[in-house]
């Protein structure tokens, strides 16, 4: 159940809509008529804590910390009918990916989240491909007559990683595992 | 006809059979396919957007700027492959400004993207008016027999700004491929759900839609053969929640998952030994009897 909230115009942050509408394809976030179509076809719309029109409106508010620590951001499964279905074009499910990048700057992310992004770091993969783990996959396709797996150039794409700022997260992972 | 072929690294690597039955279909259709030096994953579209979009798009306009030193356009054979290298190419090439700033950080690995190559799902190809006489004249072994369901996925057709291809909400495209082969295609209602590969924090959130989808194929009047899907996400998804489902609910859920490109091979000759139908949780025996008698 959607609790009552009470805040005084002096707690919200009415920078934040900027924040978001500044990145480009987030402009349309201004838009919103708060209609609901998001939130009446979102394959997740019964998991969220805040469904799609009012996360949007949330951010319209000021509503920064309640966004941002919301389970919403992260619970979506990208299928992308809010953007699609949107009657006043709000990009709904790239606001979302920004919203996610921001709770992501102020250290909250979820394990399943950065793990993934820590296996590429690894492995230039998605899917480990090391050790025995490689010589299985190796051998495999081998049997069905497949040409080699091309070595993915690792040092470019750690340095990409690095170079945009989620290398910081990688190490803090890593020293997580430790 | 030559692409670039990604590969990406779920079909490669734990999937192979799949990357076999395209590379056969490919072959038979004459469409030659190079492989690509040194890249890596797309980046996969889930966790690294959610963590820097700017990240994403960096790994992926690598991706494409490899393909462009090689001249050619992208091939694809994965949903979540596709949506992340045709999003970054879209993105690109509409804003002129974020070309500059990915390519000062490609520039230092020697890279350089102008906003050439194009992407391409097999499906996108193969849906095309010219390629679907080619695929009926090459049919050997018609599907007259099987009633198909297809899933067509979200990454394929959404967002359709981006994606450029068939109808967001009424796609037709896999259906022209499977009408093709002469296989009849099943009408559902769920068939545009999604199958909640993406949505990693609820484990549930993606064994409901799956239950919901097979029940629903399970109840249709005609007996559904198959589902067919173009992702690997999809085809994973739907196999291993279906009998995780099943032991659950105590329902009877029996429809095996197969890939798009596995039919076609059928349809086009490749011997079911050459093919690993076998090797998903969900059997196709029923299925594969059909075709040997």
């Amino acid at each position: 159940m959607t609790q009552m909230l009470k805040k005084n115009a002096s707690e919200l942050d009415h920078e934040f809509r900027y924040e978001i509408s500044e990145k480009v394809g987030a402009k349309s976030l201004l838009k919103c008529i708060q209609c609901g179509v998001c939130s009446s076809g979102c394959t997740v719309t019964e998991y969220v804590d805040m469904q799609p029109h009012r996360v949007v409106a949330s951010c319209l508010l000021g509503l920064k910390k309640e966004v941002l620590t919301s389970n919403a951001i992260w619970t979506c499964s990208l299928c992308h009918r809010c953007t699609e279905r949107c009657p006043k074009n709000v990009d709904y499910s790239f606001i979302l990916a920004l919203l996610r990048n921001m709770a992501v700057k102020e250290g909250r992310v979820p394990k399943e989240y950065s793990s993934t992004v820590v296996t590429i770091y690894n492995n230039g993969f998605v899917v480990p491909y090391t050790g025995g783990l490689k010589d299985n996959i190796d051998r495999r396709r081998d049997r069905m007559g497949l040409p080699q797996i091309i070595p993915p150039k690792l040092e470019e794409i750690q340095f990409i990683i690095n170079e945009t700022g989620l290398g910081g997260l990688v190490e803090e992972e890593k020293e997580d595992d430790e | 006809m030559e692409f670039a072929l990604f590969l990406g690294c779920t079909i490669p690597m734990k999937l192979p059979f799949l990357e076999k039955a395209f590379r056969d279909v490919a072959n038979i259709l004459n469409v030659n396919l190079k492989e690509m030096e040194g890249v890596g994953c797309c980046p996969e579209p889930v966790a690294m957007q959610s963590l820097n979009i700017d990240t994403w798009v960096a790994l992926g306009a690598r991706n494409l700027a490899i393909a462009e030193q090689m001249g050619l356009d992208i091939m694809t054979i994965c949903s979540g492959c596709y949506e992340t290298l045709k999003t970054v190419s879209v993105l690109l090439a509409e804003d002129e400004e974020y070309l500059k700033k990915i390519n000062g950080i490609l520039s230092k690995i020697n890279y350089k993207y102008t906003g050439k190559t194009k992407v391409y799902h097999f499906v996108e190809l193969f849906s095309q008016p010219e390629w679907l006489d080619k695929i009926k004249k090459l049919v050997v072994k018609p599907l007259d027999d099987l009633n198909l369901a297809v899933h067509y996925g979200c990454h394929l057709i959404r967002p359709s700004k981006i994606m450029q291809f068939d109808h967001p909400e009424r796609p037709e495209t896999i259906d022209l491929i499977l009408e093709a082969l002469s296989a009849k295609t099943a009408e559902y209602a769920t068939k545009l759900e999604c199958c909640g590969y993406c949505a990693r924090l609820q484990e549930e959130i993606g064994e409901n839609l799956v239950e919901e989808k097979m029940t629903e194929l399970c109840q249709l009047e005609e007996e559904v053969d198959a589902l067919i899907a173009v992702c690997p996400a999809c085809t994973t998804q739907y196999d291993r929640k279906e009998r995780i489902v099943a032991r659950r609910t105590g329902k009877q859920l029996d429809i095996p998952v197969l890939y798009l490109a596995e039919v076609m091979a059928i349809a086009l000759g490749v011997e079911l030994e050459d093919l690993s139908l076998r090797s998903r949780s969900v059997k196709p025996d029923k299925l594969i009897n059909k075709l040997t008698t």
